[in-house]
């Protein structure tokens, strides 16, 4: 019983948040002082422009009703008329959003090789001299910003050794072999950068768990050490890293911005990124709220997991 | 031997030195070094920092231009050694504006608790669900074309980005604090919130909050970086090192060292400051953190 209520209340808890998160949208991006119309066109604009603008946005309307309105069609499915192109928010949004999700599904298989065999290369070998090595790279990656890695290895794999496309513009007739080879230096990028992260987190979760009586018991039981690793000790170690895991994919749809950005990748980043620049304001705010609904989405599934993959949670919270 | 004479003998020091972490030294090391250079820059360059026909455009590194040519001939070198104070002033100055509201509001929000602490928790967890770069651009998108490019709206964004993730540092060290004896005390002798919270709360979050302000500091020239490079941040001709590589992007082919010297500089400057936060996290009995 305890179970469900926990669930419920980290989901009315989500919602929650979501919705702040809607009124702050709102409030920076049409609730601050001045004219918004002077702020998307410049002072240079026309009056006619203006007052084009102003109905569009509704601009007559007190920012109350125009609030709710938005609020009332975006959970209704209806995200509303993109300024620049004046085409449907949902239709533009689609496929850049299979795009990016293709391209993460990518990166997260590539992180989880990345993150899971450093760190348990570190554990069984921690305090030798390939632990402290892997744990410099690890930092020295860490200190590297992520526009800078991908075009480092832009530069690599697309200039110095031209084996792959430094442009990953794909399209719909594009081959599937096509796209994956396209998506292999992104998907680098950002795997690389989600998996430094997690490799410490998981190197030390994983030791604490080796030193543990019950991978001593299973030792002392006569198991193989690979059994012991990766029955006994990899899973409960992992448990800590799904957090991180989760402040991962958070990251990930900040990096998607970068990387997509590098490469010309036309996913959802893009699009931020050119919404941004054009001031398209439903745009912006219908992009914004999707990905902040995902990073929502995702910590409440890390916690769900958490509490289902380790019973002790279930008591202690 | 007095304790005054065993401090200021030659043998306190040496053991001082001893007993700082290795990574804090060489952090330390690194970041006096880009304080020297940045100073450096600042008084004089080689070149002027927005000088045009420097030199041959794209011709290269050589002994005058280290870092090469930019197409329109101004010399790399001088824009990344006239950068560097730009970096690292507007890193500070964003992440003390973070850590001085960020501090305020959670150490408040942990003391006070009640509905103070549920409303500032939830916007808090508002303001951390959008992702920070995401955040930054609507923020920078909302000040309007007058503010664009402007170091105090840059300042002002890298301080809104990282206060509510300070804030939620400052209040579990707060909560963590206000059960200890000495504010029982305090509370007794009849002292006011505010004097608690930061006479006997900020005290002794000091660690906690200086391990947070150096990884904070560590991030903010990535955070910096990437704004320049995406066009939403420094207005050019300033060459803050973010928005170099960025414009540097086109001559990869060409002169790939008018990319990868500024970005040398950004990459190590970062490793410095993360180096000197792991000591200094260690030094301080606190757990190194990982994650954004």
């Amino acid at each position: 019983m305890s179970i469900f209520r926990l669930l419920a209340s980290r989901i009315l808890f989500s919602a929650l948040t979501l919705l702040l998160v809607s009124i702050l949208i709102f409030l920076i991006l049409e609730a601050l002082p001045g004219d918004v119309a002077t702020r998307i066109l410049g002072r240079e604009a026309t009056a006619k422009a203006l007052e084009v603008l102003r109905s569009q946005l509704h601009l007559d309307q007190p920012a109350l009703v125009r609030y709710f309105q938005w609020l009332g069609d975006f959970l209704r499915g209806d995200l509303g008329t993109s300024i620049a192109t004046g085409r449907p928010i949902a239709d533009v949004l689609g496929p850049r959003i299979v795009n990016t999700l293709l391209l993460s599904l990518f990166a997260f298989a590539i992180y989880l090789v990345l993150a899971l065999i450093p760190a348990i290369i570190q554990a069984v070998n921690r305090g030798k001299m390939i632990d402290n090595v892997i744990s410099v790279i690890t930092l020295l990656l860490l200190s590297l910003p992520d526009f800078l890695l991908a075009t480092i290895l832009l530069f690599l794999f697309a200039v110095a050794v031209p084996i792959l496309p430094a442009l990953a513009t794909i399209s719909e007739n594009s081959t599937w072999q096509e796209m994956l080879r396209a998506m292999v230096l992104p998907a680098v990028t950002l795997a690389i950068m989600m998996a430094v992260y997690a490799i410490r987190v998981l190197r030390d979760s994983l030791i604490e768990v080796l030193r543990s009586d019950y991978v001593r018991l299973a030792e002392l039981k006569g198991l193989r050490p690979r059994a012991v690793l990766f029955r006994h000790a990899l899973p409960n170690a992992i448990v800590p890293a799904l957090n991180v895991t989760a402040l991962n994919l958070g990251f990930l749809i900040g990096g998607v911005v970068i990387v997509e950005r590098v490469f010309s990748y036309p996913g959802f980043g893009t699009l931020l990124i050119d919404a941004l620049q054009l001031r398209d304001i439903p745009l912006i705010k219908a992009t914004v709220m999707i990905s902040a609904a995902v990073y929502v989405a995702a910590n409440l599934a890390a916690d769900v997991l958490a509490v289902l993959l380790q019973p002790r949670l279930r008591i202690s919270r | 031997m007095t304790l005054a004479t065993f401090i200021s003998s030659r043998r306190f020091k040496v053991d001082l030195w001893r007993a700082t972490p290795g990574p804090f030294k060489v952090g330390a090391v690194i970041l006096v070094a880009h304080g020297l250079f940045a100073v450096l820059g600042f008084f004089w360059t080689p070149y002027g920092y927005a000088e045009m026909g420097a030199g041959l455009p794209l011709s290269g590194i050589s002994w005058q231009h280290p870092m090469g040519l930019d197409q329109i001939g101004r010399d790399v070198f001088s824009r990344f050694m006239h950068g560097a104070h730009i970096v690292l002033l507007l890193s500070f100055a964003g992440t003390m504006l973070g850590m001085v509201t960020g501090t305020t509001l959670g150490l408040l929000s942990g003391y006070v608790g009640g509905w103070f602490d549920e409303i500032t928790q939830r916007i808090v967890e508002a303001m951390i669900s959008i992702p920070f770069l995401a955040l930054a651009l609507v923020m920078i998108i909302a000040a309007g074309p007058a503010l664009a490019g402007a170091p105090v709206l840059i300042v002002f964004v890298v301080g809104l980005v990282y206060a509510p993730r300070i804030t939620r540092i400052a209040r579990a060290a707060a909560m963590e604090i206000a059960t200890r004896e000495y504010v029982a005390v305090a509370e007794l002798r009849g002292e006011g919130t505010w004097s608690i919270v930061f006479r006997e709360i900020l005290p002794n979050a000091a660690n906690v909050l200086l391990v947070e302000f150096s990884l904070r500091l560590s991030y903010a020239p990535i955070l910096i970086g990437a704004l320049g490079f995406l066009g939403f941040g420094i207005r050019p001709p300033t060459p803050e090192w973010g928005l170099m590589i960025s414009e540097n992007r086109n001559l990869l082919i060409a002169s790939p060292v008018t990319v990868f010297g500024p970005g040398l500089g950004l990459a190590s400057l970062v490793i410095g400051f993360n180096l000197f936060t792991d000591g200094l996290s260690r030094m301080l009995g606190q757990r190194p953190v990982a994650g954004a």
